[in-house]
């Protein structure tokens, strides 16, 4: 079963008086340990989906299946998930990656990594335990107590991947990463992603760059809030290669 | 819940982050507490010495005088002009009425007492026959009251209120010892225990008892008297001062239509005096109580909003990562309540320390139920003024929230 099925999805908004169709008809499908970027220019529905897909806003029709559980979906037996749902759903399946990185300026690295866990009801013990294991894993064992503004762009990136893995989600989902980074920790960053996806992690990656898209082995193009293109990178065809062999 | 208890630890955090704000958040508080602290314990101390004077005034006890304790209409002259209370009544009420057990008449008069080279000005000197030790009941510290006999002979014999004895004998056993009063030599007897003071105002410490006859020389025949009587036990002191009124009557001879020239104070009348001063001070307390917490809360109100409206990045970050409604909600209402409690306690501290201030005038003390009212009230002032700022916190849509700057 797919990891992910998106089937005819449509989104619209009401900016005032002004209709805005951001997903319309929408459809995919993502596999479990698939390497997935979307791109689009800007106001091709990328954002929304981006939402959609990380339970932070529900579609306006069409029905979104995670990991085997119904988002969303047009039958109105099954009734559309609540605030309370939906913050559950993030909180078990998905990891976020932010362009901004969105860490808490006052907490520690160690304890914004916790968050995700202590809003799981993990034991302190637990929690502490799992955080730390997560921080050295991205390579930040001896910055645990530090703050972030005592932290460089590529660290707080790396702590905010260390948040997104700390609750082994289905899918990490990865919003223009490398955006608020200079070329080098970019480099680094995208390093640590593909290591995260070569031990197993789903990742959708949502950039407008080619050279970091080139990363991911597939390619989702969207146009008008649909997918105009779906297409395997030359990774993805390697990757191909190597299986079948 | 642990949760919730990671919510209100982030929320105390965040109290202490801010602190110069959350202390100005909190004067409102802080003064709505001390007012209503302050208010509790004053009243308690104020009832407390009520009741103990009232005791010791005994509410089984009636005053025949002259004057009613307040007059309720009626001209001044008129009740000038009635006769004087007379020493026999004492005597001739307690032979024909069956609901009186005790009568002394009392003189009462201000005067100084010396011993030695110390003396103490006004002084309050109550001249009373042997029975007034079971008209008010006594209680002693050392030594006795005196006899039917020294009462008769006129006997130079006295006891003394606590707070004579503190100042006259502070370190020296007084009886036996020979006292001044208005120049007449005394011989001090017994000692009475603490009694505290009338409404903060008149200490019955500061008293001296002595025999009637004995302060005929001192004070004349002819001064204002009256009549302390005590109603019998498992007699009504309704009753008993019904009795008394129709004793009066026949003594002084009063045709039918006549009025009554005479008046039966009791207790009573204080109570219902004193009532009417507790509701006042209450009510008074009870105002600026309110008044206070109200722009308290209105001020926490205030500053949640600032509070969530600041933070709005933070809230939207929680929910992305899984933060449910309720721990969001938890979050800020602790805020607003810690900062409530917190004022509450330093209302309650400064309470602690004027409490002192007011024990010079009477005995108060912070009661267990007063800190607990103090602390509930806080409690319930936070929630009530944190719950529309914590609930549009959780309501906060994640996306718009994580996107502000």
């Amino acid at each position: 079963m797919a990891l992910l099925e998106l089937s005819n999805i449509f989104k619209t908004y009401k900016i005032g008086s002004v209709e805005v169709h951001a997903l319309q008809g929408l459809n995919t499908v993502i596999e479990k340990n698939e390497y997935v970027s979307i791109m689009g220019a800007s106001g091709s529905g990328k954002s929304t989906l981006m939402n959609v897909i990380g339970c932070l806003d529900t579609p306006t029709s069409g029905s979104y299946l995670l990991d085997g559980l119904t988002v969303h979906s047009n039958d109105k037996k099954k009734s559309k998930l609540d605030d309370n749902e939906l913050a559950e759903i993030r909180n078990q399946k998905i990891g976020f990656v932010f362009q901004t990185f969105n860490l808490l300026p006052r907490a520690t690295a160690l304890h914004n990594v916790e968050l995700p866990l202590i809003y799981a009801g993990v034991s302190k013990k637990a929690r502490m335990g799992k955080a730390h294991s997560t921080l050295i894993e991205v390579g930040l064992g001896d910055r645990m107590h530090h703050r972030p503004n005592e932290l460089s762009g590529g660290q707080r990136q790396r702590v905010a991947m260390a948040r997104a893995l700390v609750n082994n989600p289905s899918i990490i989902l990865a919003d223009e990463p490398t955006g608020n980074l200079d070329s080098k920790t970019s480099a680094e960053i995208m390093v640590l992603l593909d290591k995260l996806h070569s031990v197993g992690n789903t990742i959708i990656l949502v950039t407008h760059e080619h050279d970091i898209a080139e990363h991911a082995h597939r390619i989702i193009t969207l146009l008008d809030g649909k997918v105009s293109k779906d297409s395997k990178t030359k990774n993805g065809s390697k990757n191909k290669l190597i299986n079948n062999n | 819940m642990g949760q919730l208890w990671e919510s209100f630890i982030m929320a105390f955090k965040d109290v202490f982050a801010n602190k110069t704000r959350s202390f100005l958040t909190m004067l409102g508080i802080i003064i709505g507490i001390l007012s209503v602290s302050l208010m509790g314990t004053a009243i308690s101390g104020i009832n407390n010495t009520f009741e103990n004077s009232m005791d010791m005034m005994g509410n089984d006890v009636l005053h025949l005088q002259k004057f009613p304790w307040f007059m309720k209409g009626g001209d001044w002259w008129d009740f000038r002009n009635r006769p004087n209370m007379k020493v026999e009544y004492a005597e001739k009420i307690l032979q024909r009425s069956k609901k009186i057990s005790f009568a002394t008449p009392e003189m009462q008069n201000m005067g100084n007492i010396r011993y030695g080279d110390n003396s103490i000005q006004g002084v309050f000197i109550d001249a009373a026959n042997w029975q007034l030790q079971f008209v008010n009941s006594l209680d002693f510290s050392a030594g006795r009251f005196y006899t039917k006999a020294e009462d008769r002979n006129a006997s130079k014999v006295v006891v003394i209120g606590y707070g004579i004895k503190d100042n006259l004998f502070p370190s020296q056993n007084p009886i036996g010892e020979e006292v001044r009063i208005r120049g007449m030599k005394y011989k001090v007897i017994g000692t009475l225990k603490e009694q505290g003071k009338f409404l903060g105002l008149f200490s019955f410490d500061n008293m001296a008892i002595i025999p009637l006859r004995s302060a005929y020389s001192i004070f004349g025949r002819r001064k204002h008297m009256s009549i302390t009587l005590k109603v019998r036990e498992g007699f009504k002191v309704d009753e008993a001062k019904e009795e008394v009124r129709i004793i009066m009557r026949s003594l002084r001879g009063l045709k039918p239509v006549e009025k009554d020239n005479f008046a039966i104070n009791q207790q009573e009348a204080f109570r219902q005096q004193f009532s009417a001063i507790k509701m006042g001070i209450s009510g008074a307390g009870f105002g600026i109580t309110a008044l206070a917490l109200l722009v308290g809360g209105i001020g926490i109100m205030n500053i949640m909003f600032v509070s969530v409206r600041e933070r709005t990045k933070e809230i939207g970050i929680r929910k992305a990562l899984g933060a449910k409604q309720n721990v969001i909600l938890f979050q800020f209402l602790s805020e607003a309540v810690i900062i409530a409690v917190i004022g509450g306690m330093i209302g309650l501290i400064i309470t602690t320390s004027l409490v002192g201030l007011l024990n010079k005038f009477f005995v108060a003390s912070l009661s267990i139920e007063l800190i607990i009212i103090s602390l509930s009230v806080s409690i319930i002032t936070g929630v009530l003024s944190g719950i529309v700022p914590a609930r549009k916190a959780a309501k906060l849509d994640p996306i718009d929230a994580i996107r502000y700057e």
